[in-house]
């Protein structure tokens, strides 16, 4: 591990003008009054300019993305912030089972308690690493959150009101998929794959470290919630959902269709029950497909998790998940819809 | 990215935020009404964040030589002058590198993160409008039926036109039994989207539950009025024209109104249904 820290080091490109500038403190107001003078300069010059149709839908949906994810990207990154600040190591070693495969599933359904979207797990899943609850049982808090929480159940509820099962049965496979990949990844996963934030207690006051923390939290996650924005945003106004009805009746390709789907629309966790419910040619167990993987994989969760855990847990993990969640929905839909 | 650009960008998205939420009403364009208050609590934050580490940096700025700020002792971890120290030679991160690395060392952030600022040039220089046509006519699919009990809708009055949201409009084309909308007079506020049939034009709607994101649009084909251009808001008053056969299923073509008025609006505070 500390070899890759070096490595990513000696690849990063030497910081741009603004960077090297900002050493000199005195200009870095100027630099500040200049980004102010071009978005102003910029709302008279550009702004007329900038009216194409797609371009205003894209930058809307994106905006949109964005701007939807932002508070949530805040609640978990504070929360975050406070369990790296404030919450002493010893009390998840008391609260989680001692053994890590007892770990994973009460991880995985304390997932059940946090209200929030896909975007405030990634910092509060990594928080929990950082305080050394084992991996596994992080991710599969990671995992199940978004997709058991009261808030999304209430939510599934209303958007399918004919069809109670439709939310035991969300509730169900989510959980599942959540300890399977926990378990999966504690029996097969490599520590190697895995970028754990290390955070050692401050030394110092912990509303520094807490500040810091969460201004470090804040910019990261949310650059990568961009990356992920803006390709959601491409495929939302590029892919027209008109095609989708031609593979509605086929049984085991509309399910895989709407896990893809749920992938490239990233739509937060909380609304994707609504949306779900409007892809009425869809069979039921396609529509917890999409419900299962929404909240688990997606492009902006993708970006989210590459960013924060490493390249090389993103391209083992996300595949996993996105076959367990397929795989639980058939199941789960075949049992109870 | 050294803690100066990391605070000024915090401040910068905090203020894009608050703009579109405290100085100006757009985030109706983005998100539900609702939302509004969780949306200026995140933008102060943020903004705080970023001022608060402009003071910090203002007074004592991490060049090295003037000694490490409070920050950097609380930590403990980080060299005064990170961005200086990036390149693979400097003994300070090098060193560092080896005890604990990333996560740990926070006035450093991936160069991702000036991605940040997309939405706010997004925000200040486009300033997106609510989905409107383009979005529209990129569906081609009608919208499907909202899923609402067959015997949940009020008869309607005889004598004057009532108002109702398309989705409503939809839900009683579909799936009223009763065919409450029979030679009622409604009035129905939305978009003009063209059609590719001569004949007819829609109003339009986008239905959104979370974000502009998952807006779907919802669409009722107008006949007998002259087509407005595209994106006018109108409020178009006219009778629903049942459809002729039971044959075609429900979801596969938007309800139908003949016309008697159709008078242009600005566009309502609220553009999604």
């Amino acid at each position: 591990m500390p070899d890759r820290a070096v490595a990513d080091r000696t690849i990063e490109i030497p910081p741009d003008a603004w960077g090297r500038r900002s050493t000199v403190a005195p200009v870095m107001p100027w630099v500040f009054g200049l980004v102010i003078l071009l978005l102003l300069v910029g709302r008279i010059v550009l702004t007329p300019v900038l009216t194409a149709p797609a371009l205003q839908t894209w930058a809307t949906v994106f905006v949109a993305i964005c701007v939807q994810a932002l508070p949530f990207l805040v609640f978990g990154v504070l929360l975050s912030a406070a369990i790296t600040a404030f919450v002493p190591p010893s009390f998840w070693t008391r609260a989680l089972p001692r053994h890590p495969y007892a770990a994973v599933p009460v991880a995985g359904a304390a997932g059940a308690v946090l209200p929030g979207c896909e975007c405030a797990s990634v910092p509060v899943a990594s928080g929990l690493m950082a305080r050394g609850v084992t991996p596994a049982a992080a991710l599969a808090f990671l995992l199940s959150s978004p997709a058991i929480n009261p808030v999304v159940v209430v939510a599934t509820a209303v958007a399918f009101p004919q069809q109670p099962l439709m939310v035991v049965s969300r509730f169900c496979a989510s959980l599942a998929v959540a300890v399977l990949v926990g378990w999966v990844w504690l029996r097969f996963g490599r520590s190697s794959w895995l970028r754990v934030p290390s955070r050692p207690p401050a030394s110092g006051s912990a509303w520094a470290a807490f500040r810091d923390a969460m201004r470090h939290d804040l910019l990261h996650a949310g650059g990568f919630l961009v990356v992920g924005g803006l390709t959601a945003a491409t495929l939302n106004v590029v892919v027209p959902r008109a095609w989708l009805g031609s593979v509605a009746g086929l049984p085991v390709l509309s399910v895989i269709v709407l896990g893809l789907l749920a992938v490239l629309l990233s739509i937060c966790s909380e609304a994707d029950a609504f949306v779900a419910a409007s892809l009425t040619a869809f069979s039921p167990t396609a529509k917890l497909a999409f419900l299962v993987v929404g909240p688990m994989v997606d492009l902006k969760l993708i970006a989210l998790q590459a960013g924060t855990f490493g390249r090389s847990f993103a391209i083992r993990f996300v595949p996993l998940t996105f076959l367990l969640g397929i795989a639980a929905s058939i199941v789960v839909g075949e049992v109870l819809l | 990215m050294n803690r100066m650009s990391q605070s000024l960008l915090l401040v910068l998205l905090g203020g894009a935020v608050l703009r579109v939420t405290v100085l100006s009403t757009t985030y109706v364009n983005y998100v539900k009404p609702g939302f509004r208050p969780f949306l200026i609590a995140a933008g102060v934050v943020i903004l705080v964040l970023g001022v608060v580490g402009l003071v910090q940096e203002w007074r004592q700025p991490s060049v090295a030589g003037k000694g490490p700020s409070r920050t950097d002792d609380a930590t403990g971890t980080h060299p005064a002058h990170t961005d200086d120290a990036t390149g693979p030679g400097s003994a300070p991160v090098a060193a560092e590198g080896h005890g604990h690395h990333h996560g740990h060392d926070h006035s450093r952030v991936s160069r991702a993160a000036w991605l940040l600022c997309l939405p706010v040039f997004a925000i200040f220089l486009i300033s997106p409008p609510p989905l409107g046509a383009f979005a529209a006519r990129s569906e081609d699919a009608p919208s499907p039926p909202p899923a609402h009990a067959a015997d949940a809708y009020v008869p309607l009055p005889a004598d004057k036109a009532t108002s109702m949201e398309l989705g409503e409009f939809i839900g009683r084309a579909w799936g009223d039994a009763n065919r409450s909308l029979a030679d009622k007079k409604v009035t129905l506020t939305g978009f003009v989207v063209r059609s590719s049939k001569k004949d007819r034009w829609y109003v339009t709607r986008m239905q959104m539950s979370c974000c502009a994101a998952d807006a779907i649009a919802l669409k009722v084909a107008v006949f007998d009025a002259e087509r407005p251009p595209d994106d006018t808001w109108v409020e178009v008053t006219g009778t629903w024209i049942a459809p002729k056969t039971d044959k075609i299923p429900n979801g596969t073509v938007p309800p139908q109104l003949a016309a008697t008025d159709v008078t242009e609006i600005p566009q309502p505070f609220e553009p999604y249904e």
